[in-house]
């Protein structure tokens, strides 16, 4: 099937679609789960061990935070934890708290992933056409970012090559910080000017003109396509039937483990792993592949 | 930059005072004597018996919404110098184990406590005009909860509306528009 990244753009984003609406409307706690585990283990696939490690510490972090702050101001719930300035802190208010917090690192996990598959290419093809416009100058904007880390540091080196450095005394490294500053500012200037010159050069605003595009719509993007509407339409017909409801206050409810429920939790885990599932076979594919040579 | 962190922390520790549930139950409510000021307190939800289809899916069990939509029958509490409506009302869930949450009068514009909610019962609970209301010997005070003081033998009555106060007998919204 190939990688995930390699479906086509329109597919990539009803998933993601799909996945962020599903993720924001529930707050089922095993569906949450899938999310959250699923958002992770993706993110785990696109990036390296260590930096995995280091996002979830740091959204650990938020966690704590996100999950403490909804007991202060919620105060339903029957299992009373202790009285803070006469209003009581529950039990229910700190699930409940936790799983919003799990909603949001979710949603975190997934826009992360995103932002690294859906290229700058990609969203000028999908929005190319609708807003031509605001996509161009979206995706402009975004590639400044990295743009201006990575000339940072081309400045910097050239600063310390012609000995303009100081290790030890501020007043010099905060000179040498404002100097490097302002050659970037003359340098993106100078390039948004040239940016400029060259859209015109090649054309830009005349009428006629076609865009070249490499996606196409292949058989695994069809049935990926028949995987979404499946799943979309079971989840809603069991969300519909009541088999997501949770209820968390005043007390914390029981969580459906009739078969039906059970199937539905297997088909949401199924379809937040699915990207993982895909980029770990192929990186198997890869590893055996490779061994043959 | 770190000071004001530190202070802030500080400050914000200062206020908070952390009870056990035991302590916070704990409540010490005077005897009545002969020569005692008394006030009655009620608290009623008996409008949500009539709109049980409004009312929120958890909240249907008699735990919630007794038969007789009584939480806390007509007793008499001993009024002590300077005791508002509040007040009362305080040492009574208190005495009775009834939960309730509030909003203190530090933190609104009005300057009183505002109930949002008395045995899971809340604001909003039992439809879009639903809410806790309260009655000083049959009238709607008008006033809030923190802002009336009481005298002997007063009458206070804690009422759960579904209709913004016209099913329990309250004219303020009407008389208005």
């Amino acid at each position: 099937m190939g990688r995930f990244e390699s479906l086509h753009p329109l597919v990539i984003f009803l998933y993601y679609v799909i996945v962020l609406f599903v993720t924001m409307f529930t707050n089922h706690p095993i569906v949450l789960l899938c999310a959250l585990t699923g958002g992770i283990a993706f993110s785990g696939t696109l990036s390296t061990g260590r930096q995995l490690l280091s996002d979830i510490g740091v959204y650990l972090l938020l966690f704590i935070l996100l999950s403490l702050a909804n007991p202060l101001f919620t105060h339903n719930g029957e299992t009373v934890l202790f009285f803070m300035n006469d209003n009581p802190i529950t039990k229910e208010a700190l699930i409940y708290g936790e799983f919003i917090a799990v909603m949001l690192i979710a949603v975190i996990f997934w826009s992360k992933c995103l932002s690294q598959i859906m290229t700058t290419d990609k969203v000028i093809f999908l929005f190319g056409r609708v807003v031509p416009k605001l996509s161009l100058i979206l995706t402009m904007a975004l590639r400044f970012i990295p743009l201006f880390k990575r000339q940072t540091i081309v400045i910097n080196n050239s600063q310390k090559t012609m000995g303009l450095y100081a290790a030890d005394n501020i007043p010099d490294q905060i000179r040498g910080v404002v100097r490097v500053f302002d050659s970037l500012i003359g340098w993106s200037i100078e390039n948004s000017l040239e940016t400029a010159e060259a859209m015109k050069a090649r054309g830009y605003g005349l009428p006629d003109r076609s865009a070249f595009s490499i996606f196409s719509i292949r058989r695994s993007d069809l049935m990926m396509f028949g995987f979404m509407a499946l799943f979309l339409l079971l989840f809603f017909a069991g969300k519909g039937a009541g088999l997501l409801i949770f209820q968390y206050y005043p007390t914390l409810g029981q969580i459906n483990y009739s078969g039906e429920a059970v199937g539905l939790y297997a088909l949401t885990a199924l379809f937040m792993f699915f990207p993982s599932i895909i980029e770990i076979m192929e990186k198997l594919k890869w590893k055996y592949l490779e061994s043959k040579i | 930059m770190i000071g004001f962190a530190v202070l802030f922390i500080v400050i914000a520790i200062s206020r908070v005072e952390i009870l056990s549930v035991d302590e916070y139950y704990l409540t010490h409510i005077d005897d009545i004597k002969k020569d005692s000021e008394v006030i009655t307190v009620s608290i009623r939800c008996d409008t949500i018996l009539n709109n049980m289809d409004k009312l929120a899916p958890e909240l249907r069990d008699e735990k919630y919404v007794p038969r007789d939509g009584i939480i806390l029958e007509e007793s008499q509490y001993v009024l002590r110098s300077g005791d508002t409506v509040f007040d009362i009302l305080n040492r009574a869930v208190r005495y009775n184990k009834i939960h309730m949450e509030y909003q203190g009068e530090r933190d609104n514009a009005y300057g009183s406590a505002y109930i949002r909610g008395i045995n899971h019962l809340y604001e909003y609970s039992c439809g879009p005009l639903s809410g806790w209301m309260y009655k000083v010997n049959g009238e709607f005070p008008g006033k809030g909860i923190s802002k009336y003081k009481l005298k002997d033998e007063d009458k206070v009555e804690f009422v759960y509306t579904c209709d913004l106060g016209r099913d329990v007998g309250g004219s303020f919204y009407s008389e208005r528009n």
